[in-house]
């Protein structure tokens, strides 16, 4: 297991150091390179010399992302080129709104999808069984800022029931009441989105274990059908859902990313957005590392705690990818 | 018994003389046309085809004409079949042409990134070591970034341009396929014929792409038409975030979010492209289903069930 552990961990933060020189190099291919980005057009040539060295810029390329990974090891991480403000300024706060959009809606999913996929399991192609898929192929094929838009038009236009976008109503910052209408309608699109597919992975993977031996040994003894069914089965069927859990992470992420938009959510998401439009860079680099940071983390926890309850899975397994 | 059927029964005697089985194609083809919603979703996605290549003459308006006199009509005013927007452009026109940018980036994205991916993920697949490490890393990278904010970064490193949103999303687009071959790849390689083949000098190039790539190209087709949908669904992302297509230029995504500005004056702007969106994306995932079972010999037991059975079982597949 501790070999796991430090190989895993080893792992992880070698792929986390390929992104920073991935990012790092997308920035030094951008059109005029970094000069382009950082500094004004209208600074004079010798002013623009003076700016470029006070930025390091005219380091060799080794040596600049060296610096670069050294700020960032101290939680600098970098300034705004329009107004100079500190990045982490601008980023922590986004986050946690991001965070709130997304465990609302991922716990929303969890409650509604785990029961819903193993009732699905014990009548399968019930009438249940075929809304879930139904609503899959839609989910999957619908953009879901278009759901989002429906929405907005029925229930805060039309019907006037919900309000249409942010986070709070204006004045009433920080009421948990007004947080939680606002969350509404963008947890509901949220939801949608993801549902169908943990109705499917929680309906699979219990069929799966469903029709294992012990599961017939269980009934063959006696066992009331619920007993089988939550005691033997579920367990098991529990352990393939927490890795797509994690390696649902970035799609979660992006997901909130597009939502955010359409319901003016003030998340990370809409901060990509907007400083991709006033080309930030700096920000759009933090913002990529921090949700690389997030995905990875996201991933390490789900193999390990895959690797904690099921002990069938080896742990000398080589490379990374995931079965 | 109707003359009619006699051409085709002799057809079918001389194959049968030839003693030849069905090939992949034919049996494929055959087992696709008795799934309805297959059959359904080629038919939608012919008609959008056709549209958007007629679209020059088939769409009434000129897409980008403005006309302020007469903004925001609702359906069926005058020639103007689903009224204008904002700024009194043809909402059917303008439907008819973002068909083109949604089809060309659906089709070109899916087939270059599919191209790619079946490229690296053969390599690595077949030849392994540490040059199956070095692509095997690289998917682990790009996986770890979200993809929309992937493409928004290249997109907002390089610009927005039609032709640079089609290279972003390729890039950005081929893991899937890469991982898909490289672990059948990594089935394949142990098989006898390969051995046979390697044993009577074919070379690595002729193994991978006439041994191999033949009998993985059943899962490659099935992921290549999903991408389609992907790509589609990832453009119109893109342009309703304002970093796809730009104007004058339209696309179903960029209508959106004109719509959204304007969703007090007409509420029913927002519905057509959404609609266009949703109804070509799942007609592509469902002749994606169809390939899906009809390119698979092993699923050949399973023609019987019918209907809502066969959608459920199909969807219960889905994204693997």
């Amino acid at each position: 297991m501790t070999e796991y552990l430090i190989r895993r961990t080893l792992q992880s933060v070698l792929i986390l150091l390929l992104i920073t020189v991935v990012t790092f190099i997308l920035i030094h291919a951008a059109p005029g390179g970094p000069k382009q980005i950082y500094l004004s057009p209208n600074l004079s040539q010798a002013a623009a010399k003076v700016q470029e060295h006070n930025l390091g810029l005219d380091r060799p390329l080794p040596v600049q992302y060296v610096n670069w990974i050294g700020d960032l090891l101290r939680g600098d991480l970098g300034y705004t080129f329009k107004n100079h403000i500190p990045v982490g300024e601008i980023i922590w706060p986004t986050v946690g709104h991001t965070l709130v959009l997304m465990g609302a809606a991922w716990l929303l999913t969890l409650l509604i999808a785990l029961p819903w996929g193993i009732y699905n399991s014990t009548s399968e192609y019930g009438l249940s069984d075929q809304t879930a898929s139904f609503i899959a192929y839609i989910g999957f094929a619908m953009p879901t800022f278009w759901f989002g838009i429906i929405l907005q038009e029925l229930f805060a236009l039309k019907w006037n029931l919900l309000p249409l976008s942010d986070m709070w109503t204006m004045g009433k910052e920080g009421q948990i009441g007004d947080l939680l209408l606002h969350l509404m309608l963008p947890v509901t699109v949220l939801t949608i989105g993801f549902l169908a597919s943990y109705v499917k992975y929680a309906r699979s993977s219990m069929l799966e274990v469903l029709d294992q031996d012990y599961i017939r040994t269980a009934r063959a003894k006696g066992l009331g059908e619920g007993r089988v069914v939550f005691r033997h089965a579920l367990r098991n069927a529990l352990i393939p859902i927490i890795t797509v859990l994690g390696l649902d992470l970035p799609v979660l992420v992006a997901g909130a990313a597009l939502t955010e938009n359409v319901f003016n959510w003030p998340g990370m998401g809409r901060l990509f957005v907007q400083m991709a439009v006033a080309r930030e860079y700096s920000v759009l680099m933090a913002i990529t590392l921090l949700t690389a940071v997030f995905v990875i983390v996201g991933n390490f926890v789900a193999d390990l705690l895959y690797a904690l309850v099921d002990p069938r899975v080896k742990l000398s397994r080589k490379g990374g990818a995931a079965a | 018994m109707s003359p009619s059927t006699a051409p085709v029964r002799a057809a079918g005697e001389r194959a049968r003389a030839d003693r030849r089985p069905p090939g992949l194609w034919q049996a494929g083809w055959r087992q696709f046309s008795r799934n309805r919603f297959a059959v359904a979703g080629l038919a939608i996605m012919a008609v959008f085809v056709i549209a958007s290549l007629t679209a020059r003459w088939i769409a009434p308006y000129d897409p980008t004409r403005i006309d302020m006199m007469f903004p925001n009509l609702p359906p069926g005013t005058g020639d103007h079949l689903l009224g204008t927007d904002e700024l009194g452009r043809d909402i059917f026109s303008r439907l008819l042409y973002s068909s083109q940018v949604s089809l060309l980036v659906g089709f070109s994205v899916a087939i270059a990134s599919v191209a790619i991916g079946t490229l690296i993920g053969a390599v690595s697949g077949y030849f392994g070591g540490w040059l199956d490490t070095c692509f095997m890393r690289l998917v682990d990278v790009m996986n770890a970034i979200p993809l929309l904010f992937l493409n928004i970064l290249i997109l907002a490193i390089f610009g927005s341009e039609f032709s640079y949103m089609i290279l972003v999303m390729t890039f950005t687009g081929w893991m899937g396929v890469a991982r898909l071959v490289r672990g059948t790849f990594l089935q394949l390689r142990e098989m006898q014929y390969v051995e046979a083949a390697r044993a009577i000098g074919v070379s690595d190039a002729g193994i991978i792409f006439r041994h191999l790539l033949r009998n993985a190209s059943a899962p490659i087709i099935v992921n290549a038409t999903l991408m389609v949908g992907y790509a589609i669904l990832g453009e119109s992302a893109l342009s309703y975030l304002g970093l796809g297509v730009q104007v004058p230029q339209t696309s179903w995504g960029l209508m959106l979010s004109n719509a959204q500005e304007f969703m007090l004056v007409d509420p029913l702007q927002a519905v057509y492209p959404g609609l266009c969106i949703l109804l070509v994306v799942l007609a592509v995932n469902f002749v994606g289903d169809g390939l899906r079972d009809a390119m698979d010999p092993r699923k050949q037991a399973a023609i019987a069930r019918r209907g809502w059975g066969r959608w459920r079982r199909n969807s219960s597949k889905f994204g693997n």
